[in-house]
This record gives structure tokens, C-alpha cells and sequence, in this order.
């Protein structure tokens, strides 16, 4: 039970493992206030579906509960639950017009009339469904094996007792009445209504527009008058403008149904329109909650800030209290971080400032140009790096210009450092990766399952069919921050880059160390002992510990 | 315009060369001598003789009764077989999937031999009797026609929204109620094409009868023969009696009403009539028009017949 009377469903600890041992929803805790508008939104697989499904009741959450009004409802059947769902591909029975489509749900429903004997006492009896729907859940709970030994033991026992109440406990007895056809004609003549479809209720659903099909599905969906709507992705089959039409149409239908709606979606203008709450996920885990406006303007974390909006994420580093090194210059900042710190830092394309040349905080060159009706989107090279611009000033291709990002707009969120990353490595003639133009000895088979090297230096498929020659192809290589060792003896063949030690912290049972090269790449390492600042040490990968992925497809470098 | 002329009659000579033997035969059906070509002047007197030849009318029972029966047993199972292949897991459907083709495209004296052996197995070891019946042509003709069910039904459901089942059941419905309300629904003209091919399969089997064949029905103690294998049994001794023409033509006709009224009714379900009768009254209308047109076409084919019979 919850404590909380406000919330309409929330989810406790839930986690849904398909059979194949794919995790599609982990540790999952939320939950949505009555009347509220909802949106999950994420890349596909994030696991956004599979939640919604979890609270329609088409698939049973693995761990965790879901309450609905403060009722258990995890393995409540489907059809059971007062939820209704507008599908993605609308799903609208062809067989029925558009009024029998709409009255599906009603006809189909049993209202519950108490039962009273010949004295106008009511009828008292033991609820057998109840304890037989227990029993059920019991033997669900017993075959789990996602679920530890503890947890299984107390949620047997509080089964239970719950079927003990229910085998002891006399409740009153209902006989259930179909709707009468006025009252169907009624509620499906007022939800056609509320979609604008009041003069189609003859035509044979096959022969609407997409659109059209959308506003029957809502209307079959909403006639029920159901505790919450769910709504999956129900316009990525519309054109863009009527998209954009339905988007505010559903907002308003939503302010006057004042049901609560759970939408999913992969789109994050749809989302940014549309909702009071977003939930951004990824791979089943929740990145942010929070208010449209939260999360645009304050992104936790770097996926959240790519996949809200456009945004120029950058490596970067902490270098004194309140200023922070990225595009190669120093920029002023409001975040506080340690000192030395790893950070990624984000700036929306909107909040780059055009300078003339040399009178910006830094300098670019502009290399491509688009024009986007309200303004122009500028890609401008910094150095090695892409920054995107958008701006309502005309500038020409190819001058340099200069530009200024204020502190408010530079967002700094903390990177959990477990690896490092370097994405302008490259591959040389000895199959050997380059990191730092350093060549590190490399396993390159991993590039391609079951493939070997010959002695020409090819990468050859397994049904030795294909040779790729990956000199100079440019890879991401990434090492774990456990696998790089340091190297006291710089005179050792082991060693193959030499750098300084530009910050070491202590945390808890070992130090963690950034080693900074003459060229500035930084590695970042784990040990036991203790090393002061600026020393110089030698860093060594084992071969099998680099981690590499193509920047393109494996095909374009076949031979 | 040679070459539309040309192409045009090639059409023609294509569908002469189809339908010339019928004719023939239909026309043939309006003489009494005992030889096709020899024309004894008009007469009906072949249909009331082949209503009155009790032979011909036990194998036409017969084969009716076998083609009802092994029809409906065969839709069943193989309606029954595609829904539950459709919601199987992809490994599950991939293999049935297989399994399925190969009795398509098997060759039906295979089929034949090996559920004759199968037979003869069972009653020598298992229940040490003689066991051709009834029974064993039903489970010849259904083992025949179920993988032509399954693949006329499966289409049905893979062209159908793959969340209909999960919408039914979100407003409400019981797995079965959604199969009923919704799915049924859905694949009813898989259902019914997959029954008339069953029917038809049936109807004109000559080998699997042949070999299953034992003594029952309204053949009584001797074996039970259907249209095609009392057809091979007497032209084995004798000349085709000729009451056969005459039977020949009523199939014929019954098949062409048949197919008149299903090409109707599927013209009226076809989404531009729909939209052309989009009121409800106009469906009202429809309805009525695909009524009228199929009653005509029943009340002439059984004028037809009853003309022929009531002049004897």
C-alpha cells in the first residue's frame, strides 16, 4: 500500500526480464499524480514500451509492484484493469463501424448491483474468486526465479495471509447488468463528440483517413472512462502537420477529460509540447524526471542533454573553482566541481554567440551553412571539433568568426568515469592502435566475430570470404580505468607513453590518477600507492585489454 | 490492330480449349445413346434415370457426406493450427511453418501408401482386426486437406494488426470473447475459402479413397465408394453409364452458382462499395441487393432441376 493518496499508479522496484535474459525494464520506481500528462520518451529499446505494457497489463512485471489507487495490481489480468490504450497502429477492428468500434468497450461492460435477500439484508458470502486469483498469484510467485530467497519468502507469506482474510471474510454478493443500448448510444454519440467525429458514425472504419482512424481509436479508448489512457506512440503514422495538429488537440483533450495520460514516445518535440511530467530512459533505466522547461534547461546527464533538444557535448576539464577547459579555452562557469575533474559539458546551439573574428572567447571556421525557416543552423570547426550554431544572422561559408558561450548556458554535468574513451584514435600499418600518436598493440579481430589476421596484415572474415585492410581506419578504443598500469621505470620496453600526473584522489582504498601527455590525451588509472603531482610515469595496455569500435561500417575498408 | 485481334483471340482459343470439353459434355447430357457423339435427338431422360440409379446415388451420398464431414473436421483443425502457430514463439512457427508445405507439395500417392500402411500396421498389431471404415478415409481426406486450411488462414492473420488481440482484451474482452468478437472475425474469409477448398479436395479424391477405403455408410457391408471410385470401378467392366453426363452437368452448374454468388458478395465487400454505401441505410441496401441477386440465381437453378425431373 502507499501512503500517498494523490498518486494514481506508481511503480515500486520494478523490473521486467524477458525469457532470453534480456533486461528491458531495471529497478523502475515512479509513480504519476492523478490528472497528470505523462510522457516516457527514449530511443526504441530503452524500454519505454515495455513499461507501458507493464501498467496495461499485457506483460507482468518479473520483480516489483505496480499500484494502482493504492491497490496491488501487478498480476491483475488485463482486461480487469480500468486502463485503456490507443494503440500505435491505432488497431481498430475493421469488421465494425465506427460506432460499434467506439461502443467495443461498453458493451462488454458488467456493472456490479449489490445483491439483497427478500428482507433487504444483503447477501453476505465468502469471495472464492478472490482466494482462487490468489492462489494463482501464489504459484506465480513460487515459480519466479528472478526473485531472491527473501523476497519470494515475504511475499509468499504476505499472499498468504492475504488469502486467509479472503477465505474467512464474508463480503457482499453482486449480480452484474449489461449497459442498455441508450446508454451506449449516449456515451458513444458524446465521445465522438469530444474527437470531432459526430457525423461519421456509420462509416465502415476502412474507409477513413489516418487521422480520422486516430479519433475512433481515441474515442474507443476514452467512452470507457478509464482511471488512466495510455497512448503509444499514436501519432508516428500521421504527417508532420497533422501531427502537429493532433499534438494540441490531445492536450486539450487531456485538460478536458482530466483523465490522466501516459504517453510514449521517441519524439522529444512531441514530448516537449505536449506533457506536465517527462521521464527520459535508457536501456530500462530512468535518466530524469522532471518538467519539460527542467529538462531542457538542466539536463543531468549527456544522454539527456543529446536527446532533448540539439546540443554540442564536449569532453571537459575542471580547472580551477569556477572555470572549465573545453574547445581548448578556459570558459567561466557556474557549476561547482573538485578540482581536475572529468566533466561533460553541454551548450545548446542557441546559446553560442557570433563575434567578429578575434573579438570572441574563441575562434571557428563555418563549414556548413543550413537554412532552417526561422533561422540558420551553422556547423563551425574549432580546432578538431564541431560546434553547432544557430543563429538568425546571415554569415558566409568557409570565414572564420568568432564566438562567446556565457556562463549561465554552459552546462556541466558530472561524467561517472569508468573508461576511458578516446575517439580520435586510429589504426596504423601494424595493425597497432594510436592513441596520443602512440601506438598501443591492439587485439583488431575483435572488430569482426570469428575473424582472424593473415600474414599479409588482412583481417580476414571466418568463411574466409572477406579481407578488410584497416590501415588508417579510425576506431574509438576504450580501457577500462582498472586496466591501465603505470610504469615507474621509464627506461622499460613495457612502457608506451610517458605522461605527467596532473591529479590524484584518494577514494576510499586506492588512488585515482589522471596522466596527462605532452599532448595533452589523458589517462586515467587506478593503483594502490601513492604518487605526488607531476611526476613523470609510463603508462602500459595490455593488448587485450583495449576495446575498439569502428567509426564506419567494417565494409567500407573491405580489400 | 492484327495484333490485338491476335492477341484477343489467343484469350479465346485458351479459354475454348477449357471449357469445350464441359460443353460437350453438357449437350451430350440431353441425349440418351450410350456413346458421346452419337446423338439420339433431345431428351431429359438421363437426369430423372440417374435420380432413379441407386448406385450413382449412394456414391454421390457418400462422397457428400465424406466432404461435409472431413471439411468442416479439417477447418477446424487447421484454423485452430494457424492461430496457435501465429501466437507461438518465432522458433515454434518457423518449424510448423516447414512442416506444413511439405504435404502441400507432396505427392498425394504418397500420402496414400503411407496412411494405407499406417492402417494396415494399426489393425494387424493394435487392435488385430481389419480396420478400413469410414474413419480411415475421414483421416485420409482430412490429413489431405488441413495444410490447405492452415495456408489459406494463416495469410488472414498475418495481414491483420498484430495488437486487434491486445486491443480486445485492453477493452475488456476474455482471450476467448477476443477470439470470438475479433479474430474470428478477421479471418472468416480465410476460414470459409480453406473450407470450400477442403470440400472440393475431397470431392473429386480418387487415391486416398481409393487405398483407405472399407465397408460403411450407405454402401452398407461392401466398401464405401465416393463418385470417382465408383466411376473407375464400373468403367473397369463397362462403358460409362451414361446417367453420369447428366451428373456431371449438375456439379457443373452447382459449382457456377457458386461461383457467381461469391464473386457478388466479395464485389459488395470491396472498400470502394463500402464507401459508395457509407449510411447506414444504403448498407441496408446492399445487403439487399446481394440478396436479391443470390435468390434469383438459387430459384433458377432449382427451376431448373425441377423442370428437368417433373417432365418424367
Amino acid at each position: 500500500m502507499t501512503d500517498n493518496n494523490d498518486y494514481i499508479i506508481e511503480l515500486k522496484n520494478v523490473s521486467k526480464i524477458f525469457d532470453d535474459d534480456t533486461i528491458a525494464v531495471d529497478n523502475f520506481n515512479f509513480y504519476v499524480r492523478k490528472g497528470e500528462f505523462v510522457t516516457f520518451l527514449g530511443p526504441s529499446g530503452c524500454g519505454k514500451s515495455t513499461t507501458l505494457r507493464m501498467i496495461a497489463g499485457f506483460e507482468f512485471p518479473t520483480k516489483g509492484e505496480i499500484y494502482l489507487n493504492g491497490k496491488d495490481i501487478s498480476n491483475m489480468p488485463p482486461n480487469k484493469r480500468p486502463i485503456n490504450m490507443v494503440f500505435q497502429r491505432y488497431a481498430l477492428f475493421p469488421h465494425l463501424d465506427v460506432f460499434e468500434n467506439v461502443a467495443f468497450g461498453l458493451r462488454l461492460k458488467k456493472i456490479p448491483i449489490q445483491k439483497f435477500a427478500k428482507d433487504g439484508k444483503p447477501i453476505l458470502k465468502i469471495n472464492k474468486k478472490k482466494a482462487k486469483e490468489i492462489n494463482e498469484e501464489i504459484k506465480l510467485t513460487k515459480k519466479n526465479k528472478h526473485l531472491t530467497k527473501e523476497e519470494k519468502e515475504a511475499k509468499l507469506e504476505d499472499l498468504n495471509s492475504r488469502l486467509k482474510v479472503a477465505l474467512t471474510t464474508l463480503e457482499p454478493t453482486y449480480k452484474y447488468k449489461k449497459l442498455s443500448n441508450e446508454e451506449i448510444s449516449k456515451k458513444v454519440a458524446r465521445a465522438l463528440k469530444i474527437v470531432d467525429l459526430d457525423s461519421l458514425e456509420d462509416r465502415d472504419v476502412t474507409t477513413l483517413s489516418g487521422g480520422q482512424q486516430q479519433r475512433v481509436a481515441i474515442a474507443r479508448a476514452i467512452v470507457n472512462e478509464p482511471a488512466i489512457l495510455l497512448l503509444d506512440e499514436p501519432l508516428g503514422a500521421l504527417d508532420l502537420k497533422m501531427r502537429k495538429d493532433m499534438q494540441l488537440e490531445l492536450k486539450d483533450m487531456h485538460e478536458k477529460l482530466g483523465i490522466t495520460f501516459i504517453y510514449v514516445t521517441h519524439d522529444q518535440e512531441e514530448a516537449l509540447t505536449m506533457s506536465d511530467t517527462i521521464v527520459v530512459m535508457k536501456d530500462g533505466v530512468i535518466q530524469q524526471i522532471g518538467k519539460p522547461k527542467d529538462i531542457y534547461d538542466e539536463p543531468k546527464n549527456a544522454f539527456v542533454a543529446d536527446f532533448i533538444g540539439e546540443s554540442n557535448i564536449y569532453n571537459g576539464t575542471i580547472i580551477s573553482s569556477s572555470k572549465v577547459r573545453f574547445l581548448d579555452h578556459n570558459f567561466n562557469c557556474v557549476d561547482k566541481f573538485p578540482l581536475n575533474e572529468k566533466v561533460d559539458v553541454v551548450v545548446r546551439p542557441e546559446d553560442v554567440i557570433f563575434k567578429e573574428k578575434d573579438e570572441g572567447m574563441i575562434n571557428g571556421v563555418i563549414i556548413s551553412k543550413i537554412f532552417k525557416g526561422v533561422n540558420y543552423q551553422y556547423t563551425v570547426m574549432v580546432g578538431k571539433n564541431e560546434v553547432i550554431v544557430k543563429s538568425t544572422q546571415d554569415y558566409p561559408l568557409n570565414v572564420e568568426i568568432g564566438m562567446n558561450i556565457y556562463k549561465d548556458s554552459i552546462h556541466i554535468m558530472k561524467k561517472d568515469f569508468t573508461t576511458n574513451i578516446y575517439t580520435d584514435a586510429w589504426i596504423n600499418k601494424e595493425n597497432k592502435v594510436m592513441i596520443d600518436d602512440m601506438p598501443f598493440d591492439v587485439d583488431i579481430t575483435q572488430l569482426l566475430k570469428d575473424s582472424f589476421v593473415d600474414e599479409e596484415g588482412y583481417l580476414v572474415s571466418k568463411d574466409k570470404k572477406h579481407r578488410y585492410d584497416l590501415n588508417d581506419a579510425d576506431v574509438v578504443a576504450e580501457v577500462s580505468i582498472e586496466k591501465v598500469e603505470i610504469i615507474d621505470d621509464l627506461e622499460s620496453k613495457e612502457v608506451q607513453a610517458i605522461g605527467e600526473i596532473v591529479d590524484s584522489v584518494y577514494k576510499g582504498d586506492h588512488y585515482q590518477l589522471i596522466v596527462r601527455t605532452i599532448n595533452e590525451e589523458d589517462f586515467v588509472l587506478t593503483t594502490p600507492y601513492t604518487y605526488n603531482l607531476n611526476d613523470k610515469v609510463g603508462i602500459h595496455i595490455k593488448k587485450e585489454d583495449i576495446k575498439l569500435r569502428l567509426k564506419k561500417e567494417i565494409s567500407q575498408y573491405e580489400n | 490492330m492484327v495484333k490485338k485481334i491476335l492477341a484477343k483471340s489467343y484469350v479465346y482459343l485458351i479459354l475454348l480449349l477449357m471449357y469445350v470439353p464441359i460443353i460437350v459434355l453438357i449437350i451430350f447430357s440431353f441425349t440418351n445413346s450410350d456413346n458421346v457423339g452419337t446423338w439420339n435427338g433431345f431428351t431429359l431422360e438421363l437426369y430423372p434415370r440417374l435420380f432413379k440409379n441407386e448406385a450413382i446415388m449412394k456414391a454421390v451420398g457418400n462422397t457428400i457426406i465424406i466432404a461435409v464431414i472431413s471439411a468442416i473436421v479439417s477447418t477446424v483443425l487447421g484454423t485452430l493450427g494457424a492461430i496457435g502457430t501465429f501466437y507461438a514463439k518465432k522458433r515454434t512457427r518457423a518449424v510448423i511453418e516447414n512442416i506444413t508445405q511439405i504435404p502441400v507439395v507432396n505427392s498425394e500417392i504418397v500420402i496414400a501408401l503411407s496412411l494405407t500402411f499406417m492402417f494396415v500396421f494399426f489393425g494387424t498389431y493394435i487392435f488385430r482386426t481389419e480396420i478400413f471404415s469410414f474413419w480411415t478415409i475421414l483421416i485420409g481426406h482430412v490429413v489431405l486437406s488441413v495444410p490447405f486450411v492452415y495456408l489459406n488462414v494463416k495469410p488472414k492473420l498475418t495481414q491483420m494488426d498484430p495488437s486487434l488481440y491486445e486491443a480486445a482484451i485492453n477493452l475488456g474482452c476474455s482471450p476467448r470473447q477476443a477470439l470470438n468478437k475479433v479474430i474470428f472475425p478477421q479471418i472468416k474469409p480465410g476460414i470459409i475459402s480453406g473450407f470450400m477448398l477442403a470440400i472440393t479436395l475431397s470431392l473429386d479424391d480418387f487415391i486416398v479413397t481409393a487405398f483407405t477405403s472399407g465397408p460403411g455408410l450407405l454402401s452398407g457391408a461392401g466398401k464405401i465408394e465416393t463418385i470417382s471410385t465408383f466411376i473407375q470401378s464400373v468403367i473397369k467392366k463397362k462403358v460409362v453409364p451414361n446417367e453420369l453426363r447428366a451428373l456431371a452437368t449438375l456439379i457443373f452448374i452447382c459449382v457456377v452458382v457458386a461461383t457467381i454468388l461469391t464473386t457478388i458478395y466479395q464485389k459488395y465487400q470491396r472498400p470502394e462499395y463500402k464507401m459508395k454505401y457509407k449510411s447506414s441505410d444504403m448498407v441496408i441496401k446492399r445487403n439487399f441487393r446481394i440478396l436479391v441477386i443470390s435468390t434469383v440465381c438459387l430459384l433458377v437453378t432449382i427451376a431448373l432441376v425441377a423442370i428437368i425431373l417433373g417432365m418424367f
